[in-house]
């Protein structure tokens, strides 16, 4: 055995030959497609919870955001063992010594720069998005601005790399991954797994980590989602983000003279929960998905919002705010813009699956629109204004 | 250095100053605590998990069996990325008594099940390459 000593090891001193750019232009490759992806499918969800959306949003499909979101947490879930991979792949590369000459050594600072901010930010987005999915919240800072921030910087580092390392890329995806000629020179040369067993080893556990999750928003993966954050079981058959109590509202939501505030301008007009039965009725199959990822099918019954807004003269060419009994919290008031409050199944909804929705869905009433990000499905709604 | 590098290099920068902008626009308390977990997190990897893994590749072509070797190194790079995944499920930090909808499962027998699976074909793999006499 040989002597051991503690000292800062040296790049050659990784003897895997498995390491080098074959696997890592590889690895890389579908890691960087997963990151484009949860950023794409990141923006827009960010553009979807705007009171004022820089572009207009798609109505329909309904299930947009549903599959949006699902996508997002699903390419950041694939992509935890693609990056432990990919930086094992690279981890000698640590420990290159600076160059002496300076042009050299600028060279290499900005290189090691860029990458120290694309692993920064790829550990952090990855680590915050699935500590968020289980609202699990062990930092101070806000949670959505902040992941949005890290997003930017990480798209952008990742660019960078691209643009520093093309030829490295390009040269390692047009090797052979077996050619043994591409060895790294070592002791090591043992009957381990092959550098094509260790690209396959990894995509099996990207596989398995979104099979073993998806079901929060796949209702055919459930039964094999082992750590998904959610069932899907809940009051109704639909799961609840966050309850009454979390919101402070029991008592209010509950209260029996709660009257929902109808107004455009001047015009203002009081419904209690019995006047708003009374209206006509319309049941929309519509889901609900939330930011943090999962999501799950309603049938949902209650008034049309077009026909609230007529009812106190007011146009559905307009957007509507939409208050909840809520005392604070970000998402108290959210903007229903125009093309939503047109649609004929955006409803305050009365009912889920044919029951009185329960206090944790939204009693008394709560907005149900189709694709749109389950923070702004307001519930326990105490007033609709019509914008004029 | 192409035309496509340097364009890339430069998008890239101008992308990550949104980043840094958007950042900053948090205010000092949140930039700071963003810092410290941007770090935090390079330097968990950097100098804990990865010599962890190291270590633990060294061990294994000290102890395992040549004939044992891929399947115990497939088996360990499943099991451990899928999970340092569910670390926020299996340790339930996010569970809130006033609502049972969120991490209702059984997550530690979830993943007690799907570690038997995993080393269950990882034992049959090393299996048939013990009768097979080793090699890839």
């Amino acid at each position: 055995m040989p002597e051991l000593r503690l000292s800062v090891p040296r790049e050659e001193d990784f003897s895997s030959r498995l390491r080098g750019p074959e696997v890592a232009s590889r690895v890389g490759l579908w890691l960087g497609i997963c990151f484009a992806v949860a950023f794409l499918t990141g923006l827009y969800s960010h553009l979807a919870q705007a009171a004022y959306p820089v572009l207009p949003l798609p109505v329909r499909p309904a299930w947009l955001y549903r599959v949006t979101q699902g996508v997002h947490v699903a390419a950041g879930t694939a992509a935890v063992p693609l990056l432990l991979v990919k930086l094992w792949t690279v981890y000698p590369k640590l420990f290159v010594r600076p160059p002496r000459q300076r042009r050299a050594l600028l060279l290499h600072g900005l290189e090691r720069g860029s990458l120290g901010v694309l692993v920064a930010g790829a550990v952090f987005q990855l680590a915050t998005g699935l500590a968020n999915a289980s609202q699990w919240y062990p930092w101070t800072f806000s949670f959505r601005a902040t992941h949005y921030a890290v997003a930017w910087l990480t798209i952008g580092a990742l660019v960078v790399h691209i643009g520093v390392k093309l030829p490295a890329i390009t040269r390692g995806l047009r090797t052979d991954v077996d050619d043994i000629s591409r060895d790294v020179p070592g002791p090591a040369a043992s009957p381990g797994l092959s550098r094509r067993g260790v690209l396959r080893t990894t995509w099996v556990a990207a596989g398995l980590a979104v099979l073993t999750t998806a079901g929060s928003s796949v209702p055919l993966l459930r039964r094999v989602s082992v750590f998904g954050v959610r069932s899907g079981d809940g009051p109704m058959g639909v799961p609840v983000n966050k309850s009454a109590r979390a919101a402070g509202v029991t008592a209010s939501a509950l209260a029996v003279d709660y009257a929902l505030t109808l107004s455009t301008g001047d015009e203002v007009r009081r419904l209690s929960r019995a006047e708003l039965e009374q209206l006509p009725q319309r049941t929309a199959v519509l889901p609900i998905a939330c930011v943090e990822g999962w999501s799950a099918t309603g049938t949902w019954t209650g008034v049309r919002v077009r026909d609230l807004v007529t009812l106190v003269g007011g146009s559905p060419d307009h957007a509507v705010l939409v208050t909840s009994l809520q005392e604070s919290g970000p998402f108290r008031q959210t903007r229903l813009p125009a093309g939503f409050v047109a649609d004929e199944d955006t409803l305050l909804a009365l009912r889920l699956d044919g029951e009185p929705l329960s206090v944790d869905h939204g009693y008394p009433c709560r907005l149900i629109a189709p694709n749109r990000p389950g923070v702004m499905q307001t519930k326990w709604v105490a007033s609709l204004a019509v914008e004029t | 250095m192409s035309v496509v590098r340097v364009v890339l290099i430069v998008l890239g920068t101008i992308l990550g100053a949104v980043g840094a902008v958007e950042l900053l626009a948090g205010g000092p308390r949140d930039t700071l605590a963003a810092v410290v977990w941007l770090a935090g997190g390079v330097a968990v990897h950097d100098f804990v998990l990865a010599p962890l893994v190291v270590a633990l590749g060294v061990l294994a072509t000290r102890l395992v069996p040549a004939w044992g070797r891929s399947p115990a190194v497939a088996a360990a790079v499943v099991l451990g990325a899928v999970t340092l995944m569910a670390v926020p499920v299996l340790g339930r930090f996010g569970a809130r008594p006033d609502n049972p909808t969120l991490l209702d499962r059984p997550y530690i027998a979830g993943w007690l099940v799907f570690a038997g699976l995993v080393l269950g074909c990882a034992f049959g793999w090393a299996l048939v390459r013990l009768r097979g006499g080793g090699g890839e």
